[in-house]
């Protein structure tokens, strides 16, 4: 095999990916995808309460709120700026705590408390606002709340529904990229038999084939570490996550070129996704739904690539975790190898004889 | 005694039970075309795909420019050139960026585009999407896609079919500017015209056997019946004699004939290719 006849094939396939749907698809369908399932379970759109505070005297209620998971922080200096900037919906709430605020408080002494609400602000930023204000001006005081409440957790515990599908997602965007690019494009050379072109000139048949994997993997893996950055899943473990995500893109790049050189024309690559393509996306549904039998997703082959990327990603867990997901992986990847080098060279003698 | 560019000896291959090719033996020395004549399903392309190391033969021996076919050798496959019957070029591409690509795959990394395109007929459509030529352009295309390489042995599979007779007749000359160079040329097709015009010489195949392979001018001589028609007005009627020139008083009969009062017109008749292939095989050319 030559490397360098192997990546003329790639330039090309490069070169013409631009003009083809099916690369466009592979670029826009992760984002779309993305978009539709966070704005419909997810928070993606609902922006988080911002909050700008003038504190002329290190108050702890400062602190307090840069601790808060879901409020946006913004210190100022000028209690004029926070006016101007809360009238012009930069801010949705502005607080100004006077110098002495906290001990004023403590000593029973009602200090006056500014508190700007925009106008253009939503009412639940609003409301979410105020109520932490009060509750934390009621912490410096000391004092107990005058009723005792009760949280009661409704529902199930968990991950919340954005969090579970971020697999389905990630899974999605790596097999439009690594199984439907190398496929369909193989399939489309093969239909318009421009592959006979190839194989009549020093490039072998499995020079393009090569050719037609690394395109796929190649735009697999940054699609998927662009799904799980739309998703809010970019994990601190950045050596674990690309390695998952490199077997994962191995893998499926795998069953893709099986389907190409396969599939007689597209038509053929289109019944044979249609076929399995459920069996491919399965172990993703497992984790939308935890409360179905879990070993069930083990069953399917994709298991043991989506989870190792499920745990660093989401269960932030290194490569000592999944590192015997990862070995199966390895083995179905070298097995689906085999079949593929098979079916190449099937494909070749097809060729010819049809 | 310069050595053959393509040798194929006692060549046999089946697609399953079906034998489409039945132990032919030929070669075309450099320089030479070599017209492959038969009907559709004779054996021509599979011929075609076993030389180019496609197929790989059940039996025999073939040989193009002294490497054996099915070692599947880059460096053999980067001294052909193959025109396909089919257009299978890339049509999102421009003819420019075919050719290109091509020529990136033989390892040419400077390939003059525009002097192929000019020999083709397609500088000025040079930088069009190929979806936008017409069958024609198309298979000129093809033509400059075969040549990009500068190849020593040329397969030519029916480069002319269905094209209009402009078009035809500038692949045909194409492909004599090759020749002249000093490529090999096999070239397949039905058309007895063609492979009349072009071939130095014509090997007839059909249904996998090769039946003759010899100049155009030896078959005809071989086995041709050469005649001369005379037209005779007699009156207000107009006869018509064919005189054999096979028969040994051919002589004297085309001289009482030329000598008569009222002759108008005489014709001499040669044998065509396609009378003496369905004369040696019993069917015709474009079956």
């Amino acid at each position: 095999m030559s490397a360098g006849r192997v990546l003329t094939v790639l330039r090309k396939d490069l070169q013409l990916g631009p003009r083809s749907p099916i690369f466009l698809w592979v670029l826009l369908l992760p984002v779309l995808i993305t978009l539709v399932l966070q704005v419909a379970f997810g928070d993606l759109f609902d922006p988080e309460p911002r909050l700008g505070i003038v504190d002329e005297g290190a108050s702890v209620i400062t602190a307090a709120v840069a601790e808060i998971d879901g409020i946006e922080l913004t210190r100022l200096d000028d209690a004029d700026v926070l006016r101007s900037r809360v009238e012009a919906n930069d801010l949705d709430a502005g607080l100004v705590l006077a110098a002495g605020f906290d001990g004023d408080v403590r000593g029973g002494a009602r200090p006056p408390l500014e508190f700007y609400v925009g106008g253009e602000s939503l009412a639940s930023n609003r409301i979410i606002l105020a109520v932490t204000a009060v509750e934390l001006i009621r912490d410096v005081e000391g004092r107990a709340p005058p009723v005792d409440v009760e949280v009661v957790e409704l529902g199930e515990e968990g991950l919340p529904i954005s969090v579970r599908l971020v697999p389905f997602i990630t899974m999605y965007a790596l097999l439009v990229a690594a199984v439907f690019l190398p496929s369909f494009s193989l399939a489309d050379e093969r239909e318009k038999r421009t592959l006979d072109a190839l194989v009549v000139t020093p490039v072998k048949l499995s020079e393009v084939v090569t050719a037609k994997g690394i395109l796929g993997f190649g735009l697999a893996v940054p699609m998927a570490v662009v799904t799980l950055w739309l998703n809010s899943a970019l994990t601190a473990r950045p050596l674990a996550l690309i390695v998952v995500l490199v077997v994962a893109g191995v893998m499926l790049v795998e069953i893709g070129l099986i389907y190409g050189t396969a599939s007689k024309d597209i038509t053929g690559v289109f019944t044979l996704i249609k076929g399995t393509g459920f069996i491919l996306l399965a172990p993703t549904i497992f984790y939308i739904f935890p409360d179905w039998p879990q070993w069930i997703a083990k069953l399917f082959p994709t298991y043991w690539v989506i989870n190792p990327v499920y745990e660093v990603t989401i269960n932030n867990e290194g490569l000592g975790t999944v590192w015997v997901e990862l070995a199966i992986a390895l083995g179905v990847a070298v097995l689906l190898a085999v079949i593929a080098m098979a079916l190449t060279a099937r494909l070749r003698t097809k060729l010819a004889t049809t | 005694m310069t050595a053959a560019a393509i040798e194929v000896e006692d060549v046999s291959f089946s697609y399953g039970e079906v034998e489409a090719v039945k132990g032919i033996s030929f070669d075309v020395a450099p320089g030479e075309i070599l017209g492959f004549l038969g009907p559709n399903g004779a054996g021509k392309s599979t011929t075609i795909k076993i030389l180019t190391g496609q197929l790989p033969p059940k039996s025999g021996r073939a040989r193009v420019l002294g490497t054996d076919v099915t070692t599947d050798d880059p460096v053999m496959q980067a001294q052909i050139g193959v025109c396909f019957e089919e257009k299978n070029l890339y049509e999102s591409m421009s003819g420019r960026e075919n050719l290109r690509f091509f020529a990136s795959l033989f390892g040419i990394r400077d390939v003059d585009t525009e002097v192929l395109l000019r020999r083709v007929g397609l500088a000025d459509r040079a930088g069009d999407r190929v979806a936008k030529y017409s069958k024609g352009m198309r298979q000129r295309l093809m033509m400059a896609r075969t040549l990009v390489n500068t190849p020593k042995v040329l397969f030519l599979d029916e480069p002319t079919d269905g094209l209009d007779p402009v078009s035809s007749q500038a692949i045909r000359a194409l492909i004599n500017q090759e020749a002249e160079r000093g490529a090999a040329v096999l070239l397949t097709t039905h058309d007895m015209h063609e492979a009349d015009e072009l071939s130095d010489r014509v090997a007839f195949i059909n249904d996998g056997r090769l039946h003759a392979i010899d100049t155009p001018e030896n078959l005809k001589l071989e086995h041709g019946k050469r005649s001369v028609k005379v037209r005779i007005r007699d009156g207000e009627r107009v006869t018509e004699q064919t005189v054999s020139l096979e028969d040994a008083a051919a002589g004297e009969e085309l001289k009482a004939a030329v000598s008569a009062a009222g002759l108008m017109t005489i014709h001499t008749e040669e044998a065509t290719l396609e009378s003496i292939f369905i004369e040696m095989t019993g069917r015709g050319l474009e079956g």
